[in-house]
């Protein structure tokens, strides 16, 4: 039952958003007013050439330096300074990611601080979701790892939902939201993480001394080709993501707006959001898992 | 830039192009097989999937590494011209 | 001498011919190649035909896909404007090396996906009960042979949209700009080829062992997976190469 009234209940937005911006050329923005100042719900006037919208969409404050507008957030020119400080011409961009990241953070801990105190040996509809996810990664683990190293497990786990929301959550038909995972930040950032605990595993495993040693296999002149080979790990397993989310966001956004965001937007949503941001998050899961299990075989 | 420096860049990055797109070819399609032949091994005897996908991996790694001296040269032209 | 609307637009019908026709040699091919063995497994069990047909028509949408794709590009480089306003031989090398990335990009997932649609089928007529775990798995495995060809979209899409005017350079400057979005889309082009045919060899050869070791579904689903990601690697490396030569010269 429930799962119907959700999807009726996306259909009916997007049919609002879709019929909303065909009709009237015009985006609906919710928040801090930047002309008035005041909290609300106002209409901006929407670009109709493709070549803008992607512009705005992936560097707004070009965008907005190209109109003759000066670049703010939420009207503050303070703010937007402030933001200078990660990123001088793509302040906004930095602003959004921050948000979006953000917002993931503090749903997934209520979702999670909520399961916790409502958890009981007889469980409810939810908890078992949940559990089934659990069991599903702490399979994944232990078959690939051992039964020794089920202490993975957690850390595996959260990897696998932070992923799955931040590309779940670009389907939102919210203005404004977006995937954290478009940003390259983002996934170069797991990676980057991903390849040190494999290397710390590697040092805790066999000692400082034998993990280099590694590095002259089969003999010394390769060193820096071996080193560039962990190097292209980080470089695959984050380019992967971040070309896959990107894609479907660009993708989505030209045939929207070539369809006049008729109908095919939702199944695209559909596809790039739910199905490939599935799989992707599954692949970055599976590939961390086994990275990690031939350096403690090896 | 004048003749001689022009053709220089131009054949450095066309060649970079070249080197990854070609060099890309060949791994992959090793590195496809040796998947596939993962896959049915790990379909006949799957008591062994954990040893047979560590295999795997090592081999894609050591079969992936023409693709990263592709990469590695296609890098040197871009970057050293 | 090369500054003129007329080349841009010339460019641009050229490189929407280039992605629709290089694109529909393999998506042709692979779905006929489906249809195919769908019809062998069909002969050899006429009783369960409709399970047949219906992955057969799946597997062929999915295939599909990347030449989807190259008619989007080949549309916009026909109407989505980017050619009516402005002139330059860099415009119009990247609207061409567009529609080559595209046309290039396509050809490797179009043999791939059409492989792993007959092996699927073929393991249908063999095993007709776990129809739905070998079309879940062709599926899977098919959107990740088309992976490689979304990369090619998007280095397409960039080279429509991302690349700015530039007026001001000599006729060198400008000639060295238009050779680097050119050896951009050969590079994701080229690139995409082997990855995307190889993963669909690999889903393909996964879906088979399905049919016959139907109880291992779970372990096969999740080594398929695996190896078509480390096989992705090196179209990855071919797009980090076509984005450095796109926005880091």
């Amino acid at each position: 039952m429930t799962k119907k009234k959700i999807i009726w209940l996306f259909i009916i937005v997007m049919v609002i958003q879709v019929l909303l911006s065909f009709k009237l050329e015009y985006k609906i923005n919710v928040g801090i007013n930047p002309d008035t100042g005041k909290f609300g719900v106002w209409n901006t006037h929407h670009p109709t050439k493709i070549q803008d919208q992607v512009t705005e969409e992936f560097q707004p404050d070009l965008y907005l330096r190209n109109q003759g507008i000066e670049p703010t957030i939420y009207g503050s020119r303070k703010l937007y300074e402030f933001f200078q400080i990660f990123s001088k011409n793509g302040a906004i961009n930095a602003f959004k990611l921050i948000r979006m990241i953000l917002i993931i953070d503090i749903v997934f801990l209520a979702i999670i601080l909520y399961m916790r105190r409502n958890m009981g040996s007889k469980p409810s509809k939810r908890q078992l979701v949940f559990e089934m996810v659990y069991g599903f990664i702490d399979d994944l683990t232990t078959e690939t790892l051992g039964k020794q190293n089920a202490h993975f497990t957690p850390y595996i786990l959260t990897i696998f939902l932070f992923i799955l929301s931040a590309n779940f959550i670009g389907i939102v038909p919210i203005p404004g939201f977006m995937e954290p995972t478009r940003n390259l930040n983002v996934p170069l950032g797991m990676g980057l993480v991903i390849i040190s605990v494999v290397h710390y595993v590697s040092i805790k495993k066999s000692g400082f001394k034998d993990y280099l040693k590694g590095y002259a296999e089969p003999f010394f002149a390769l060193a820096p080709i071996n080193v560039i080979g962990e190097v292209s790990k980080v470089i695959s397993i984050s380019f992967r993501l971040f070309g896959n989310v990107l894609g479907g966001a660009i993708i989505m956004l030209v045939v929207s707006s070539l369809t006049k965001y008729v109908i095919l937007p939702v199944g695209m949503n559909l596809f790039f959001g739910l199905f490939v941001g599935t799989i992707q998050a599954f692949v970055f899961t599976i590939l961390a898992v086994s990275y990690i299990a031939v350096v403690i075989f090896d | 830039m004048e003749g001689m420096e022009f053709i220089a860049k131009a054949a450095a990055y066309f060649g970079a192009a070249f080197c990854m797109g070609i060099g890309a070819l060949g791994p992959a399609l090793g590195e496809g097989f040796v998947a596939a032949k993962a896959c049915e091994g790990i379909a006949r005897s799957p008591e062994n999937a954990a040893l047979l996908t560590r295999t795997m991996l090592l081999g894609q790694a050591v079969t992936e590494s023409t693709g990263i001296y592709s990469l590695v040269i296609a890098l040197l032209l871009i970057f050293s011209t | 001498m090369f500054n003129g609307v007329e080349i841009v637009n010339l460019a641009a019908y050229f490189g929407a011919a280039i992605a629709v026709s290089l694109s529909s040699i393999s998506a042709g091919f692979g779905e006929g190649h489906t249809a195919a063995i769908a019809s062998k497994a069909l002969a050899r069990q006429p009783e369960s035909s409709d399970k047949i047909s219906k992955t057969m028509l799946i597997s062929q949408a999915v295939t599909e896909t990347c030449a989807i794709f190259s008619l989007v590009v080949a549309l916009l480089l026909l109407f989505g404007g980017a050619t009516k306003d402005s002139g330059g031989i860099v415009k119009a090398s990247s609207l061409l090396a567009a529609g080559l990335a595209m046309g290039l990009g396509s050809i490797g997932p179009g043999f791939g996906s059409g492989f792993t649609g007959a092996q699927a089928c073929k393991s249908i007529g063999r095993m007709p009960k776990s129809e739905s775990d070998i079309t879940g798995n062709m599926i899977v495995g098919q959107a990740l042979s088309q992976a490689s060809s979304t990369f090619a979209l998007v280095v397409a899409l960039l080279l429509i949209y991302a690349v700015p005017d530039f007026e001001g350079l000599n006729i060198y400057e400008q000639l060295l700009k238009a050779i680097l979005y050119f050896s951009a889309s050969i590079a994701i082009g080229l690139g995409t080829l082997g990855p995307g045919s190889a993963i669909g060899y690999v889903a393909g050869r996964s879906s088979d062992m399905l049919g016959r070791y139907p109880r291992q579904r779970a372990v096969l689903v999740r080594s398929m997976i695996l190896g078509a990601a480390v096989t992705e690697s090196t179209a990855i490396y071919s797009l980090v190469i076509a984005f450095l030569l796109m926005f880091a010269v």
